[in-house]
């Protein structure tokens, strides 16, 4: 599709615009503590923090809500009545989620779509427009090149915004969502220019991401998937607590758990809430047996599921190498140190990485 | 409706099978989809006890028989614990049915052999009655059934049922120590009666089903009286929330247990991680 | 660090620990190790970087490090308090455990900072720390080291937190745990969650929901904060585990004040000192129970 470029004005008066439509905008914004961004409805463009530092958590949450009601019932003289959920959104946009933010919300849509097609995602999915911001990286944890993206991925967006020239995004419009958006506001958006600028931005931003970690981790699947029982496994996860930090902070972990709470004598609620395979009461039977009962192998699952079952399954990683679970966790778990590990032994590039 | 919202169903009937076992005939409220429900036998559905929760399990009842669904569950947690107290006239959640099947129609010609231990005998019986609705479609039919003891043995009635019949042949066991001063049956474990019923394994099928040690042990001896792995079928009975491939608790390996399973081929079984 | 790795590789050369729990360097900083080879003690470091609570994984929860035999572990004096209190409340048997004591001049608040400690970097339980060196040691190890950085911010902002009305309060702890999202990160990392099986997570009954909203969130933190007085020796863990970042110190600090206060006892590294919950005395100070 076509090219456009959008002035930080403009794209504040876009946003403008768009809430005083009544559109709800979620964006990178301050919070609290300034050294931290998170992904929030913002009230104005001013809020906003399109070149801040990544949110520690990424917006799934606007598709996937930590909790959210699936049902009401209510007991009746004659039974049990259920109240139904809406499964239609209000409109949102996303603005400015980082492109592996942004890839990751794709790549869930394969397992919210298999046979079974959860409306609850999809008419989030279907409500929202993501206008996402190439990424410079962010740090040495970032790997979004190693799983076949980059800082620059158009994956899951509708619209791809490029930093250009002065205060100037390129604005790539990649879907039919994505040029719905720029026809409504067709005066915001000027005529294409600054190519160059942003081109290189995009190459600056892929060289320092692929220098973290050069391997191919979409070639690890077989090797996970014939090494089951490998020597690695019983030693990698020593660390790891199973606090689950990793997948509360991940664009990708989507496991849920479904919990009936009352909401009074005759009435309740039947919610989803987000859940870990990390946690060791994730998958103990009623009968107290664990077929996973160590951390060794709650870490392995959560490795194969994002490196071979769902490639195996999906055609595509579930991870999107933004690096936030080594970020987040207490103890020094580090998947971008373990995957540069597994691919030596798989044979899958070199880590040059500094670590062992 | 979305993909979470139960059908409210009626229990037509309840029946203690063992002191914590329970059986439910289950008739839908909305006769709409009470004509157009449809099952293949080895699925499984999630009941709800509203305000506790769902839990999984087979459909007990065969295909067969129309107009209603059975189950039988053993109280072992929250939400077991709240279905056992609820009786005859009240009103259940089920979202099903999900999963694959037994390969029922691939069974006839061919003599079949069900295997199963204390409660795994649920599943079983969705197919075994499965068969002996058809029963002239099918050669040999075995039933052995095992549990810890006397008073653990579900479906007793039917169990009655099967032992007069003369195209059946039921062997049934307890553990030592488990039989009444009247017991006729055998004493021993599961794997161990098969051995000793030792049926003709000759193109037959078996289908086993019990807690994951008998399963385990009982597959060496079907290997060794000559079934293929590919004819040995069982069901798992991993945990599960959704049913519907999202929730990602039943993930053993590469499969997720709800969609590509429970239903599983020995061949199958033994390719997968033993995360059992 | 010399010495340390020495009686690292002499402990596991010796047969004497099937492994030792140090610290190492990581790609993020100074992070836990598990040496279980004489000659991989070289990797052990020990500087102000080392900040996670290493006693966490003496708990008998943590089934694949105790799988591996017995540990030395390396223990700041806070991190020794910690032993103490497994040792305290039998969950670790002292004799099962050798401790190696390192002199501590406090620790920065990420393992990612630079190991030199400011006031801006010191972590703020360090700030307030007056424990250099542990008592509790099998062998104790490194200089005596300085002061850190006298900080006070922690203290002043439950002190403010305290001048303000019950309702400012509520707003303010019902906009922190709006936040919470249940993942029971805080649980999983404190050295003395050890309950093989927590009141959150039962069923029958079903004590704590588990799904995050206000009624919920707050149930668990105030019952996680109860859990812990008198056991939480502020190490800082469960804030650092947080991935929404809730102050959740502030919660465990004013409970210790407040433990402090009533009944006069300070987190030690005495395992034979009395924990004051658990504990039944013919003299209490509460009349209900005497």
């Amino acid at each position: 599709m076509s090219t456009r470029i959008l002035t930080k004005a403009d794209l504040a008066g876009l946003v403008a615009d768009l809430l005083s439509a009544g559109t709800r905008v979620v964006a990178p914004a301050r919070v609290d503590n300034p050294q931290v961004a998170a992904y929030r409805p913002i009230a104005s463009f001013d809020e906003a923090r399109l070149d801040g530092p990544l949110p520690p958590r990424s917006p799934k949450e606007f598709f996937l809500p930590p909790t959210e009601v699936l049902l009401r019932w209510q007991k009746k003289k004659d039974g049990i009545e259920l109240q139904e959920v809406a499964t239609e959104h209000p409109k949102q946009v996303i603005l400015g989620a980082r492109p592996c933010d942004v890839a990751a919300v794709e790549i869930l849509d394969k397992v919210m779509g298999w046979d079974y097609r959860d409306e609850l995602w999809f008419g989030r999915r279907e409500a929202t427009t993501i206008v996402s911001l190439a990424c410079r990286g962010v740090d040495k944890s970032c790997f979004c090149t190693a799983v076949g993206s980059g800082p620059d991925a158009q994956k899951g967006a509708d619209i791809l915004l490029v930093p250009s020239d002065g205060d100037a995004y390129l604005a790539q419009i990649l879907t039919p969502k994505g040029q719905a958006l720029v026809e409504a506001h067709a005066q915001r958006f000027g005529e294409a220019s600054g190519a160059e600028a942003a081109k290189s931005f995009r190459e600056a931003a892929t060289r320092k991401v692929a220098s973290n970690l050069p391997i191919e981790a979409t070639k690890l699947s077989g090797w996970l998937a014939d090494n089951y029982e490998h020597e690695l496994w019983k030693r990698l996860a020593m660390r790891c607590h199973g606090c689950g930090a990793c997948a509360a902070v991940c664009p990708t972990c989507h496991c849920f758990d479904i919990v009936d709470e009352p909401e009074g004598i005759d009435r309740g609620v039947r919610r989803r809430n987000w859940d870990t395979c990390q946690a060791g009461k994730f998958t103990v039977h009623a009968s107290g047996h664990n077929p996973r009962g160590t951390q060794n192998e709650r870490f392995r699952q959560r490795v194969l599921h994002k490196f071979s079952i769902y490639p195996k399954r999906f055609g595509e990683l579930l991870c999107t190498g933004c690096g936030r679970c080594a970020r987040a966790c207490p103890a020094g778990m580090d998947l971008p140190e373990i995957l540069g590990q597994i691919a030596k032994l798989a044979g899958a590039g070199v880590p040059t990485g500094g670590t062992k | 409706m979305n993909l979470y919202q139960p059908y409210l169903m009626r229990i037509e009937e309840a029946v203690d099978e063992t002191p914590d076992t329970r059986t439910f005939k289950l008739v839908f409220q909305d006769p709409k989809v009470a004509e157009s429900f449809d099952f293949q036998a080895g699925q499984f559905g999630e009941y709800s006890a509203f305000g506790e929760g769902e839990s999984t399990f087979c459909i007990a009842s065969s295909p067969t028989r129309k107009g209603y669904i059975e189950c039988s569950f053993k109280e072992a947690g929250k939400v077991t614990g709240a279905l056992r107290k609820l009786g005859v006239g009240d009103t259940i959640g089920f979202r099903g049915p999900y999963g694959n099947r037994f390969p029922v129609g691939q069974m006839e010609g061919h003599d079949v052999v069900f295997i199963a231990g204390g409660i795994g005998l649920a599943p079983v019986r969705c197919v075994i009655w499965n068969v002996l609705d058809q029963r002239e479609k099918f050669g040999d039919v075995t039933i052995v059934y095992g549990a810890r003891s006397v008073g653990d043995l579900v479906y007793k009635r039917e169990l009655e049922g099967w032992a007069k019949r003369s195209d059946v042949k039921l062997w049934q066991a307890v553990e030592p120590g488990g039989e009444a001063p009247d017991w006729k049956g055998e004493i021993g474990l599961v794997p161990a009666i098969v051995e000793k019923a030792a049926p003709r394994s000759a193109d037959a099928f078996a289908v086993v089903c019990g807690p994951p040690i008998m399963i385990k042990l009982t597959l060496p001896v079907l290997e060794k009286l000559g079934f293929s792995e590919e004819r040995v079928f069982t069901t798992l009975e991993n945990r599960m929330k959704c049913g519907l491939g999202k929730c990602g608790r039943c993930n053993i390996g590469p499969v997720y247990v709800c969609k590509d399973g429970p239903v599983f081929s020995a061949k199958e079984l033994k390719a997968l991680p033993q995360e059992l | 660090m010399k010495e340390l790795r020495q009686i690292a590789a002499k402990l596991l050369t010796d047969g004497a620990v099937k492994v030792v729990i140090g610290w190492e360097e990581g790609p993020r900083g100074a992070r836990a190790a598990f040496v279980t080879r004489p000659e991989d003690a070289e990797r052990l470091i020990f500087d102000a970087r080392c900040v996670q609570n290493l006693a966490t994984y003496l708990s008998p929860r943590r089934r694949h490090v105790v799988g591996l035999g017995k540990a030395a572990v390396v223990a700041k004096p806070c991190d020794a308090k910690a032993i103490a209190g497994l040792i305290r409340e039998s969950q670790v048997k002292r004799e099962d455990v050798v401790i190696l004591g390192v002199r501590c001049g406090g620790v920065v608040r990420e393992p990612t900072m630079p190991a030199s400690l400011t006031a801006e970097t010191v972590a703020d339980r360090c700030g307030i720390c007056e424990t250099r060196e542990p008592t509790l040691y099998d062998h104790l190890i490194g200089e005596p080291q300085p002061e850190p950085p006298r900080v006070t911010r922690r203290e002043e902002q439950i002190a403010a937190l305290m001048q303000k009305t019950p309702q400012e309060r509520f707003a303010f702890w019902s906009q922190q745990l709006e936040r919470c999202i249940r993942c029971h990160a805080c649980r999983e990392v404190c050295p003395m969650c050890f309950c093989e099986q927590c009141v959150a997570d039962k069923t029958r009954p079903v004590w704590i929901e588990s799904s995050s909203h206000p009624r919920a969130n707050f149930a668990w933190q105030m019952t996680r904060v109860m859990h812990q007085a008198g056991r939480c020796v502020d190490c800082g863990e469960c804030e650092r585990a947080c991935p929404v970042g809730i102050p959740l110190n502030l919660l465990t600090r004013y409970t210790a004040q407040s433990v402090e206060k009533r009944f006069g006892h300070k987190p030690s590294d005495d395992p034979s000192i009395a924990a004051p919950i658990g504990t039944f005395r013919s003299d209490d100070s509460q009349e209900f129970i005497r």
